[in-house]
């Protein structure tokens, strides 16, 4: 059979230089695209893959660099044993509740505008002005607005409203919902000018004709602008909640630096406090490792639940 | 062969030149040789000579980069009868303890490359959040500064375990190290390893206006923990806060456990024995020190004797309250208190030792520490020129001109006491010079103060726990680092007299 195999190849061979010549440029064809896609691909594994799996071999150390020692999976077990690490964990999945919030706020005032009110080009404006502040600044500036005895607290005392002075960022039940605030206060302008600008692009024509049909403004609202704009409400969603999953460190660090007793740490700063203050490299490896299949794990479940929406046509 | 003739050859040289760079960088390749020739022995497909001549180019070029360095310096220093020439990089920190001394140095950096033209000194002031973080960092990639600003004790011998510092004492005569102060708290294996600049004691501070109206004896300071209490309590009666201070970044806590925690222990073996697990001192033993110490915190909270918003302040913010007569007492440093003075007016505030709470040996003894010192990396490519303007920083000038325009205590047995004409700083001096001198926190590893001390006093102070919490914190900790940082972990064992 081999044998056969072999005769019959040697056959094709002989008898087509010119199909050798054909097959070599087909092949040649093949690889070309690959040639293009291959200095990206050496950048990503480089830029990207290297990297990565650095860090899955640094989460089996202990010690700083220079000085490893290998300790197999103790750094997850640590990870798992350390309650710090779930007080992370949670507040980030705390903090993940100030999406919904901060969505339909940036929502509504969207709507607001979009009657086009008197001077709603400059409300655009102020409302997306907290956006382009550095986090540090805006960090600073609550860090005073919000002490005990602070801005906020002193005019809620003058207003005879005591009762609604907390220590907000000294006290280790009141901390995460203040920074949820300081969260939502910035981001919150970003909301409403993708929103808004979505909302300038729905046809007049459909809300022209669902007005001679009869539907009032609620109705208009509800069956026709927010439907329309259903994919930058989405889009909006998907980049806020990477956002306080992942790029919040920067309030954390400049608010409470994970204060009072670690109440307001989260996955980000638990890893910068491990990686860099500590030099524990590898327990700091091991929650980028969980962050990662987190963060997949969720990016996962939005792509599952679009592809189910296409199915359903909607 | 070749190449190792010629390397040979180059370390010959390297030695008789007799300088402890090149030295250094001997022993480092002779290291690089043994490894080579184990490799060629164990793996023969590298007995080939194509290769064998590709790793002597190699090799060879290796050495004409690695050794010009020192040898151009050496050389070119030699050459133009300068001591030294280079670029130095000080990543310094001490504003936070001493205001002014970001100014001092920037004027001893000047003058310094004044009477050393070829020298060039980049200074980078470094903050106290991320200074043992960023360090650190550094150390990890093994580059950034020449010199760098710790902590003392463990912040800085951490770092030399780690083989990212070098004893100083190995580059600066006996003679000299002899006359710097408190050179035990960074003292290791017979090497000192850092060098001090400045003396800085913790004193009680009490606002005596602030006495007077609430109907106590300005002059006479709280001296026991129940006069202490007895004083807070009329205090807050006359509507008074009684100690102002802030915990935000979890440094008052700190200080608690470094003024007070002392004051429970016989010895400092005890908690190098308790964290190091040498067997002499049991973490139940130091738990219950931990809990006394929490539980005192406690009531004070309680009771209302510390300012309202002591969660919501920084440490330095929580300061301010003293000098702005909202807070009757408060614990700060010796340049604070000089500062506060001019402020408030000398005779309007008085400084003694924090009350006595605890019962050990140590009770007797003093807060006092150099806070911080200035060790030379371990790849500092010129360590003595370094070292000369660490040295140069001790002469008996500079050490006067930091005290005339800070007030710091220079940490120099050559610094005149004579020279101290203000009252309170010679109350001040007397109270740093006068007994056994400690900051206990200097004795945990960055790790278990950072994660540890810090949040401890954070739960306390913020009501979101209890003292058994808290110690609970430390316990979780201490074992946490046991296994997080092994190498460091084995080493403090060694230090603490234990088995590493």
């Amino acid at each position: 059979m081999r044998l056969s195999l072999l005769r019959l190849r040697r056959h094709k061979d002989f008898v087509g230089p010119e199909r050798r010549l054909q097959r070599r440029r087909t092949i040649g064809r093949r690889l070309w695209p690959y040639l293009f896609v291959t200095p990206a691909a050496l950048a990503i594994a480089a830029g990207f893959l290297y990297p990565l799996a650095k860090v899955v071999w640094f989460s089996f150390y202990s010690g700083s660099l220079g000085a490893l020692t290998y300790v197999g999976t103790a750094n997850y077990t640590g990870l798992w044993q350390d309650p710090v690490f779930f007080q992370s964990v949670l507040n980030n999945l705390k903090l993940l509740t100030t999406v919904p919030i901060m969505t339909i706020l940036a929502l509504l005032i969207a709507l607001i505008l979009n009657a086009q009110i008197r001077g709603w080009r400059q409300y655009r404006a102020i409302v997306f002005f907290p956006y382009i502040l550095p986090a540090t600044a805006i960090g600073l500036v609550f860090g005073y607005l919000l002490e005990r005895n602070g801005v906020l607290n002193t005019q809620l005392r003058h207003w005879q409203l005591g009762w609604m002075a907390k220590d907000w960022l000294g006290s280790a039940a009141d901390v995460v919902p203040a920074i949820g605030g300081v969260i939502i206060w910035q981001q919150l302008g970003f909301g409403v000018v993708v929103f808004a600008a979505a909302l300038l692009a729905v046809p007049q024509e459909l809300v022209e004709a669902a007005k001679l049909d009869g539907a009032n403004g609620w109705q208009i609202q509800r069956a026709i602008l927010i439907p329309y704009i259903r994919r930058t409400i989405e889009f909006f969603v998907v980049v806020e909640a990477i956002t306080v999953l992942s790029s919040i460190f920067t309030y954390v660090y400049v608010l409470t630096k994970g204060g009072p007793a670690e109440a307001s740490s989260v996955m980000e700063y638990y890893i910068f406090e491990n990686g860099f203050e500590n030099g524990a490299i590898g327990v700091a490896s091991a929650a980028v490792v969980v962050l990662l299949v987190l963060a997949c794990v969720l990016i996962g479940f939005y792509l599952r639940l679009r592809a189910s929406g296409a199915d359903t046509g909607r | 062969m070749h190449a190792e003739r010629g390397f040979r050859r180059l370390c010959g040289f390297a030695v008789r030149d007799g300088t402890d760079r090149l030295t250094t960088i001997t022993h480092r390749l002779r290291g690089a040789r043994m490894r080579t020739f184990s490799n060629r022995t164990t793996r023969p497909r590298f007995r080939a000579g194509g290769l064998l001549a590709l790793v002597a180019v190699l090799f060879a070029g290796s050495l004409i980069t690695a050794c010009p360095d020192s040898a151009r310096a050496q050389n070119a220093a030699t050459a133009s009868g300068q001591a030294y020439a280079g670029k130095i990089t000080y990543w310094f920190w001490g504003e936070s303890d001493i205001p002014g001394i970001d100014k001092w140095m920037s004027s001893m950096v000047s003058a310094y490359e004044k009477l050393h033209p070829k020298v060039t000194i980049n200074l980078v002031p470094q903050a106290s959040d991320t200074l043992i973080g960023a360090f650190r960092l550094a150390a990890q990639s093994r580059s950034g500064p020449d010199i760098d600003t710790q902590w003392a004790t463990l912040p800085t011998l951490t770092p030399y375990w780690d083989k990212a510092a070098v004893a100083i004492s190995d580059y600066v005569p006996a003679s000299e190290t002899s006359q710097w102060l408190e050179t035990s708290e960074n003292a290791e294996g017979g090497k000192i390893v850092a060098m001090p600049i400045y003396l800085i004691g913790v004193p009680l501070v009490w606002n005596k206006q602030l006495f007077k109206e609430a109907g106590l004896d300005p002059n006479t300071p709280p001296k026991t923990w129940d006069a202490f209490l007895a004083d807070c309590a009329v205090l807050k009666a006359h509507g008074i806060t009684p100690f102002g201070m802030g915990n935000k970044d979890g440094y008052f806590g700190a200080w608690m456990f470094a003024i007070y925690l002392t004051q429970e222990l016989n010895s400092l073996d005890e908690i190098k024995g308790a964290i190091g697990n040498t067997g002499s001192f049991s973490m139940t033993q130091f738990d219950g020190l931990l809990r006394n110490l929490y539980t005192m915190m406690q009531t004070l909270v309680q009771k209302g004797y510390l300012n309202s918003d002591v969660a919501s302040l920084d440490l330095n913010q929580g300061w301010q309250l003293f000098p702005q007569k909202k807070a009757a007492m408060a614990f700060t440093t010796d340049g604070n208190v000089l500062s506060w003075g001019k402020a408030l007016g000398e005779e309007n505030i008085g400084v003694a030792e924090p009350p006595k709470w605890g019962h050990g040996k140590l009770a007797d003894s003093y807060d006092v520490t150099q806070s911080s010192d200035e060790f030379i990396t371990s790849w500092a490519p010129n360590k003595a020129a370094a070292a000369a303007f660490l040295v140069w920083l001790h002469d008996p000038a500079n050490m006067k001109a930091l005290y005339a325009e800070t007030g710091a205590f220079p940490a120099d047995e050559r610094f005149p006491v004579a020279s101290i004409t203000d009252p309170l700083a010679q109350q001040l001096y007397q109270l740093d010079t006068a007994k056994t001198s400690i900051w206990l926190e200097n004795y945990l590893p960055p790790q278990v103060d950072n994660d540890a001390d810090l949040p401890a006093g954070q739960l306390i102070t913020s009501k979101s726990g209890s003292p058994d919490q808290a110690v609970e914190i430390w316990n979780r900790v201490i074992q946490k680092w046991r296994v997080q940082q092994i190498p460091e972990y084995r080493q403090y064992r060694k230090w603490a007299g234990g088995n590493g």
